[in-house]
């Protein structure tokens, strides 16, 4: 029978200590190090969708032509808002040990995922620059699928934005995800996260939601129906609403 | 059967040598040589086939965005795309080419560039052809070895818009108290006199102004926006494709209104067809695109088309994210700027 275990996750210790009761030791470690690592994608990814959001008024400037919105400065300002984040320090990764806090495997990923995000920064800057056009849907949201496809075609681990009512059909919850979108719906803003085994043990889930902030609002708040700016229905959301969630999905070596 | 009566030509006597050498020489020119061995086996296929072969077509279109032929260059989920009614006509374009090549899909690689260099380009064979509300009939001067489609969009036109209403009265004002018709050269010279006018650099509306308007103050403007944005000299009236810029003052500057020849029809100083441009030698390439057009008209296609992108209301970067084409950046531009507008001295 499929094992259905789901629990908010208050940090990878605490997985450990109530798995290595029940399975070998073996397990749970490369359990707690792979949710951890899932834990600090989805941070990451989140954390890349802030800074763009932050340089939302700079990128739509129809009067300046170079934006100085390079990589470069994008790398910069994503460490920063993930050290904030999470405390961790990417620009010092080569010098923190490796401990349970920053498993050596996300240390390869984090360093991937970061790649991903400049590689799109670098892509967008022919739109960026643009000068003399104001609006150019280089947004949380479009940044956030870019960075996460490309990501996830050069890794084990997938990432990917998702939400009930998603504009991007290449956004469409699965079975699973719907399921964890829906539950969380239903439940007040909270930092907490899901995760979830699933296929016995061989792949792990987990879910970060993300909020409605007032800035979204401009495109998904009301009034419900009208279009935004991209030309999309509002959906009359509302600030602190659940918007949808950053799904990262892992395989496992061991298994159960 | 004895075959080896004959003998080489090659191993023939020293005189035989000799006169394929001189032969050689009598045929001056590497053109000459190209030539006479063409006859013998023709070395190239026309440019239809070459691209069937290369399974590329390459396009090119204007980075300005001439609204709504084609909309500015966008991020989307799927990566940077770029839309409008002309990109959608490169699309029906490929697609037939693709039916054409056997069903092997042709890829159009498109090269945004600015609207000027569309013509250097195609000039060094850089590009197939290119789609960018290019008015197939105003005589422009210097542009040769180029050759247009058969139209694909009828009845557009150069016209004009203005910043304020005080402008458009004088303007109005002017056209009403003469005696020529406001379509008349004369009654828009009148009209117009004095006036700082701007319009973008190489399009039809810089040559029709230069032939047509004296007593203006000419403005050459990198762009539209770029004549939106000019501060020295301040802009009273912008000149350019007609329905560009009935789309922009109805969706994007508001503040603007068109120019009306009698409060009903906007003020068109003379008509365009807008078609697709390739090089005049490319006589099969022509010949394919024009039945493409042809077939297009007939089926109501190009009606629909165009009542998609004139008539309907929508957001074009969503439409760029479902329908719109991929460029690669390195085929942009460096990075679209606006530029800036110039006074031509003498004017």
């Amino acid at each position: 029978m499929k094992t259905v275990w789901m629990r908010l996750a208050v940090g990878a210790v605490m997985t450990c200590v109530v798995e290595c009761a029940t399975v070998g030791w073996t397990w749970a470690v490369e359990r707690a190090e792979a949710e951890e690592t899932a834990r600090l994608l989805a941070k990451l990814l989140q954390s890349g969708r802030l800074v763009i959001e932050q340089n939302q008024t700079l990128i739509d400037d129809p009067h300046r032509g170079d934006k100085g919105f390079t990589p470069e400065v994008f790398e910069q300002q994503l460490i920063r808002e993930f050290r904030q984040r999470t405390g961790i320090d990417l620009s010092a990764m080569d010098r923190t040990p490796p401990s349970i806090l920053l498993p050596p495997l996300a240390r390869q990923l984090l360093s991937a995922l970061v790649q991903a995000s400049k590689e799109v920064v670098n892509d967008a800057q022919v739109v960026i620059n643009q000068r003399g056009i104001g609006y150019k849907n280089f947004i949380p949201a479009t940044y956030g699928s870019q960075t996460a496809a490309r990501f996830s075609k050069r890794s084990h681990v997938q990432l990917k934005q998702t939400t009930l009512q998603p504009r991007n059909p290449k956004n469409d919850p699965d079975e699973y995800e719907a399921s964890v979108l829906r539950w969380l719906a239903g439940r007040p803003r909270s930092e907490a996260y899901v995760s979830e085994l699933t296929e016995e043990g061989r792949t792990l889930r987990v879910v970060m939601p993300i909020y409605y902030v007032k800035d979204c609002l401009k495109c998904h708040g009301e009034p419900k129906g009208e279009l935004d700016i991209s030309g999309y229905p509002k959906e009359g959301a509302k600030e602190g609403d659940l918007a949808g969630a950053i799904s990262v999905t892992a395989p496992l070596q061991t298994g159960r | 059967m004895d075959i080896s009566v004959g003998r080489p030509i090659l191993r023939g006597t020293l005189p035989m040598r000799l006169v394929i050498f001189l032969m050689i020489l009598l045929l001056q020119g590497c053109g000459l040589v190209i030539d006479a061995v063409q006859l013998v086996r023709p070395l190239t296929t026309d440019e239809v086939q070459a691209i069937c072969a290369r399974r590329k077509v390459q396009v090119g279109i204007a980075v300005e965005p001439f609204r709504p032929f084609v909309f500015p260059a966008t991020f989307t989920d799927e990566g940077l795309r770029v839309t409008g009614l002309d990109v959608e006509l490169i699309q029906e374009l490929t697609s037939a080419l693709s039916k054409h090549c056997g069903n092997e899909p042709i890829v159009p690689v498109l090269h945004l560039v600015r609207y000027r260099d569309l013509f250097v380009l195609l000039n060094e064979s850089k590009l197939d052809l290119f789609v960018s509300a290019t008015s197939a009939n105003v005589p422009v001067p210097g542009r040769s070895g180029l050759a247009y489609s058969t139209p694909y969009f009828y009845d557009g036109g150069i016209g004009g818009i203005v910043a304020g209403s005080e402008v458009r009265e004088r303007v109005w004002a002017q056209l009403r108290g003469q005696s020529a018709k406001p379509y008349e050269p004369a009654a828009l010279r009148q009209a117009l006199a004095g006036l700082t006018v701007a319009v973008q650099q190489g399009t039809s509306a810089q040559f029709y102004a230069e032939a047509h308007l004296s007593g203006i103050k000419l403005v050459l403007c990198d762009s539209l926006p770029a004549a939106f944005e000019s501060q020295d000299p301040v802009i009273d009236v912008i000149l350019g494709r007609q329905p560009v810029l009935h789309y922009i003052v109805t969706f994007v500057r508001k503040s603007w209104q068109q120019l009306m020849s009698d409060g009903q029809r906007p003020l068109l100083l003379t008509q365009e067809h807008y078609a697709v441009v390739m090089a005049e030698e490319n006589y099969a390439l022509r010949r394919f695109v024009n039945g493409v057009l042809f077939r297009l008209h007939e089926s109501g296609r190009l009606a629909e088309m165009r009542q998609r992108w004139f008539e309907e209301t929508y957001a074009y970067p969503r439409r760029a994210a479902t329908e719109g084409l991929p460029f690669a950046a390195e085929n942009m531009a460096q990075h679209y700027d606006q530029g800036a507008c110039r006074i031509v001295p003498g004017r």
